[in-house]
């Protein structure tokens, strides 16, 4: 492996970071945090006035700035907080600690200081968009849980699966494409009850990034887009308790200090009751005991052990289970699937140039269907089993240089589809447990240097290894897929090896104070590989490592962007534009049945084939002001090339779509009415449909065309919501006058009553009224024929139907705080 | 539903597909759902031709041939409009050859030998001319594998029930196998039910108990097609069982076509066209030589 490339890179790095040491400079670092809760405060923009220079705090809420000696006004900004600004007499390193405080709070009228964050402009950073989770929360959500997947995808070169997804494709790219992390660690299977909801629970949420391009070096082990979601760490100065309850789900979250200032906890609980409801209609019936229900659970706790170490311990567990009985004929199904992670990370501050993070991360996703009927018994099970350990760097050496360094290394367990039958004594021969164990390295390395005031270069490169390693059996096929021979490797033995250079390049180009030109190149190797044999995402997805048969899909991704801010940064605006190829994608070959992975290698049903994508990101967003939103639409078009699909014939990915419209927009009429609204459209989705009727052995039945050849009606969907936040005030003030009567009724002194103070002074409550599919467009889910009829006697009919999903459906939620 | 969890994925795998899909669907009627007629235009229809050839130990082999039709939107269609004229058909054995006659003279589709008759152990050839292009597959009958005992059993309503079988698998591996139905007095002929064929690549050698359910003709107007009586046995139904042992490339096509009818209106099924064991351009469709075993079974 070359090695001595990415040294050189360093060695290079090195030389230009200390290359301005000689002159005098000091540095300023410290931890941004919110003043109420002590939560850390992500991506806060550091500004230094007089050198019109900055810097962002990265996920510790650190930061750091290095300038020559001198006087300078220092302005914090951090969207939804106050502005800080400061005065700093620069002689020696100093630390400066910064605690922002929320807009709005205690001061109803907010002075907007001149100076708003213009990191989309100044930053070198393109095809990122970072989500608060205020933001996502005042936006509608479906059945009235709040879903952070279903806002990213009303981004632009973001698209949903559809109606009933939580999948989502980023710039063309298929669905294992994305990271996504929780605290750092990898959610494989983010949805719950077949991807109608996310994981992820908006009350444990804090901060959501989306990388859609311009990967810089720290992330890798996929081609499309990494989705870095950061949970809360817990209120440090305060016991808080919020929750709701909603039409399918209820919620609740603690929090507060273990140790003021020191150490905090926050527990944040979900659960479905789906199962509740439904019982009472199924409990006279043959399918007593059928259910549904799902369920999840953030925790984290952090400690502060000094000024220079904190540490985090968080956890993510959920579980979707689903039980179907039917007492008549005694048949019985129990299905489980969940994913859960756990994550230990020590930050450290070496200096106020130096910061350091180090994580042992633990991943986990596993699906297991059961089924009974008198004395045959069916499993199944498949998953897959991470472990992680990883350091991260930032080195702030003076104020051009940002430098980003790390390392990590992950030992893969996965678990294919397994299988278990028997029939009374008689236990069939599905084959042993197949596991696939696998060591995967990165090292990486990646400079964000101001070359000048104007001129700003985010160069890096990520070297990673993969070796897939015994115990191995490989069943070897002839050309009709009958098994011929097995080879077996033994324990530990390297079965195939893989590696990669992976450079990645972005440029900033500053044409005025508020515009700025960006081009990036990146590449990507991605090792681990889900292979769906349905055409949607589902629990039974399996994910395989590369092997000797599946190469690690590889992919390059070109993109320039002009980016340009309005009225003081009100306005963002900006145009990307993208290419992106990708080889050594994975299908499942045309033909194959979920059981040819059982007493098989999975992979021996996979074809392999290339794809490739382009297209243009329209975006406008208005960020401050009792008016918010934006508008984004994407034109774009995705290809894919398999010898062995479609005949050969390139054909459009499912999902293709010329046209994607999002408008999202949020209105404060009042501090106690605030509506919102999404409309989206966009070009229906591709699909494969029946081009002709045969006929065989009685029965009529469709014979496919071209893969994807069909393109279904445009969707179109308008969400609306509106969130009630009564006047604590004025409620009391009601209740107080109620009890009042009633005392003065029985004829009792009123003034000897006191109501309970704390109750009064912190319970706070807000009912969310949202409708789904506003308009009740009957967007299209599925299209199957329907026959009537028999040919023999001449009546047969058949007939296209459009399955639909969701009418209008409106919801109610009820949160609560205290 | 239950029928396919009887013999999970032993019979080709419609049913672990099917769970999934009664899992989804239910979960889909939870949630409102609606459904409306629309017209596709459907690009790139090619026409082909469609065959379902058989040959069984001691009958002549038959072959009907049709033609696949376009999508046609809402109107009515029958036999004619897929049924194919005039078509040479030969089958030979190595020793001799038949050519098969259309069976109603003037329609066509149904093509049938007269004096062959199918022997285990022979291999079959088989050759359809029409229309200047040729078509050719062949297949084998094997030997009969018996199944050990059948029953009836009452699996819903005290009368409504499965037929079941003890079963052991020959210790040698590469069987495959399709079973058929037959209601003496009910059913004009043996169906298949979903799921028919299976093969050993899990079963190799082992005893054991399955069951399937019973057959039924697609859009069928008989009454117990229409109500709780679909896909059961009655007790009182008197039932030919016809277990066949049959060819890998056929228990491949036969796997696929079950695919295939399960693929129509389920959204979580890829599409999945047929596998044919036919060669030429543009055809549809199985030649294959059936090796029964056959037993009564009377439902009480």
């Amino acid at each position: 492996m070359n090695f001595s490339f990415l040294k050189h890179i360093l060695i290079l790095l090195m030389v230009f970071a200390f290359a301005e040491l000689n002159s005098q400079n000091y540095s300023i670092s410290g931890i941004i945090k919110e003043k109420k809760t002590g939560e850390l405060a992500i991506g806060a923009t550091i500004y230094i006035k007089e050198l019109k220079k900055g810097t962002t705090t990265n996920n510790y809420g650190f930061f750091s700035i290095t300038l020559p000696k001198g006087n300078y006004s220092l302005i914090c900004m951090y969207l939804g907080y106050n502005t800080y600004s400061d005065s700093v007499v620069l002689d020696k390193n100093q630390t400066l600690d910064i605690s922002l405080s929320q807009l709005g709070g205690d001061l109803q009228e907010i002075v907007v200081s001149g100076e708003r964050p213009d990191q989309n402009i100044k930053s070198s950073q393109m095809g990122t968009v970072t989500l608060d989770i205020k933001q996502i929360k005042s936006l509608p959500a479906f059945m009235g849980e709040v879903d952070i997947l279903k806002t990213i995808q009303l981004l632009p070169g973001v698209k949903s699966a559809g109606d009933g997804q939580t999948g989502f494709y980023v710039r063309g790219g298929g669905p294992d494409q994305n990271l996504i992390l929780l605290d750092e660690a990898v959610v494989y299977n983010a949805s719950h009850l077949m991807g109608f909801f996310s994981v992820f629970n908006g009350d444990a949420i804090k901060n959501v990034t989306l990388t859609k391009g311009g990967m810089p070096a720290q992330y890798g082990g996929r081609l499309s887009s990494v989705l870095d979601i950061t949970m809360k760490d817990g209120n440090n100065k305060n016991f808080q308790v919020d929750g709701g309850i909603g039409l399918i789900a209820s919620r609740i979250t603690v929090q507060g200090p273990i140790k003021k200032d020191t150490s905090s906890f926050i527990v944040s609980a979900r659960r479905t009751y789906i199962d509740v409801i439904t019982k009472p209609i199924f409990k006279n019936t043959e399918f007593a005991g059928t259910s549904y229900y799902f369920y999840d659970l953030d925790t984290k706790f952090n400690y502060r052990i000094n000024n220079k170490n904190s540490l985090y311990l968080s956890g993510y567990f959920g579980r979707d289970i689903f039980q179907f009985k039917d007492k008549s004929s005694g048949f019985g199904v129990q299905t489980e699937w969940g994913n859960a992670t756990a994550s230990l990370r020590w930050s450290h501050i070496f200096n106020s140039k130096l910061f350091v993070n180090s994580a042992l991360i633990y991943s986990y996703y596993n699906f297991s269907f059961t089924a009974l009927q008198d004395n045959f018994e069916f499993k199944i099970f498949s998953g897959i089993r991470d472990h992680n350990a990883k350091v991260d760097f930032s080195w702030y050496p003076n104020a051009r240089h940002s430098i980003k360094f790390g390392a990590n290394y992950v030992f893969h367990i996965f678990i294919p589809t397994n299988v278990s039958a028997r029939a009374g004594e008689t236990q069939f021969d599905l084959g042993n447990v197949v596991k696939l164990y696998s060591h995967e390295g990165h090292v990486y390395a990646g400079d964000d240097w101001d070359i000048t005031d104007r001129l700003r270069l985010n160069a890096g490169a990520r070297m990673s290894y993969f070796v897939h390693v015994g115990p191995f059996t490989r069943f070897v096929k002839d050309q009709f897929l009958k098994t011929t021979d097995t080879v077996v490797y033994s324990a530990g033995k390297k079965i195939t090896d893989y590696n990669g250079f992976e450079p990645r390049l972005s440029l900033r180009f500053e044409l005025t104070k508020t515009t700025s030109l960006k081009a990036s190149y990146t590449k990507n190797y991605q090792y681990i590989h889900l292979a769906s044999i349905s055409s949607v995402s589902l629990p039974t997805d399996v994910w395989m490592p590369s092997t000797d048969l599946i190469k690690p899909q590889i992919g390059n991704q070109y993109a320039l962007g002009i980016f340009k801010n309005f009225k003081q940064n009100m306005f963002e605006t900006s145009i990307e534009t993208y290419y992106k190829d990708m080889k050594n994608l994975i299908e499942y070959k045309e033909g194959s049945q979920p059981q040819d992975n059982v007493k098989d290698n999975p992979d021996n049903s996979f074809t392999f084939g290339k794809g490739q994508a382009y297209g243009a990101e329209f975006f406008i967003k208005k960020r401050e002001g009792k008016f918010t939103g934006w508008i984004g639409y994407t034109l774009s078009w995705t290809t894919r090339t398999f010898a062995e699909i479609n005949g050969g014939k390139t054909y459009f990915a499912k999902y293709d779509r010329r046209h994607d419209i999002s408008i999202v927009t949020a209105y404060e009429l009042t501090p106690r009415w605030n509506f919102s609204a999404v409309w989206v459209f966009n070009t229906g989705n591709r699909g494969t449909l029946p081009n002709s009727l045969y006929y065989f052995e009685q029965s009529v039945n469709v014979n496919y065309g071209g893969r994807n050849a069909y393109q279904f009606q445009p969707y179109s969907r308008l969400d609306v919501s509106a969130t009630f936040t009564p006047d604590r005030n004025k409620q009391l003030e009601k209740r107080r006058k109620r009890i009042e009567k009633r005392y003065l009724r029985k004829g009792k002194d009123f003034s000897t009553i006191v109501l309970p103070k704390g109750y009064a002074k912190n319970f706070s409550q807000s009912w969310t009224f949202s409708v789904f599919n506003a308009y009740n467009r009957h967007n299209p889910y599925f299209i199957y024929f329907d026959t009537q009829g028999s040919i023999l006697k001449g009546d047969f009919k058949v007939q296209a139907k459009q399955v639909s999903l969701f009418p209008v459906l409106p919801s109610v939620t009820w949160n609560f705080k205290f | 539903m239950k029928k396919h969890i009887l013999t999970p994925s032993l019979r080709g795998g419609p049913g672990r597909r099917s769970n999934l899909t009664l899992l989804s669907l239910l979960l889909l009627v939870a949630l409102t759902s609606c459904k409306k007629n629309i017209d596709v235009k459907i690009p790139d229809y090619v026409q082909k031709l469609v065959v379902q050839g058989s040959i069984e130990t001691g009958l002549n082999p038959e072959v009907y041939l049709s033609y696949t039709v376009p999508y046609f939107g809402n109107h009515t269609c029958s036999l004619s409009d897929f049924a194919v004229k005039g078509a040479l058909i030969t089958i030979t054995d190595g020793s001799t050859t038949d050519t098969l006659k259309e069976v109603i003279p003037g329609l066509g589709y149904y093509y049938k030998a007269n004096t062959m008759v199918g022997v285990v152990g022979n291999t079959y050839n088989l050759t359809i001319l029409l229309n200047g292009k040729t078509y050719t597959s062949h297949t084998t009958i094997y030997p009969v594998v018996k199944l050990d005992t059948l029953w009836f059993k009452v699996v819903r309503d005290d009368s409504l029930g499965y037929i079941y079988t003890h079963f052991t698998e020959p210790a040698a591996p590469g069987n495959q196998y399709r079973w058929f139905g037959k209601r003496i007095g009910k059913d004009q002929s043996f169906i298949a039910p979903l799921g028919s064929s299976f093969d050993d690549k899990f079963i190799n050698g082992k005893s054991f108990d399955f069951a399937y359910d019973r057959g039924v003709i697609q859009n069928s107007n008989a009454t117990d097609d229409n109500n709780s009586v679909k896909g059961f046995f009655v007790k009182g139904d008197n039932v030919i069982v016809k277990f066949c042992a049959i060819g890998y490339d056929e228990f491949r096509f036969f796997r696929s076509y079950d695919a295939n009818i399960i693929s129509n209106g389920n959204p979580f099924a890829a599409p999945s066209n047929l596998e044919n064991n036919i060669k030429g351009e543009n055809v549809l469709g199985v030649w294959c030589g059936y090796s029964p075993f056959i037993d009564t079974v009377l439902c009480k």
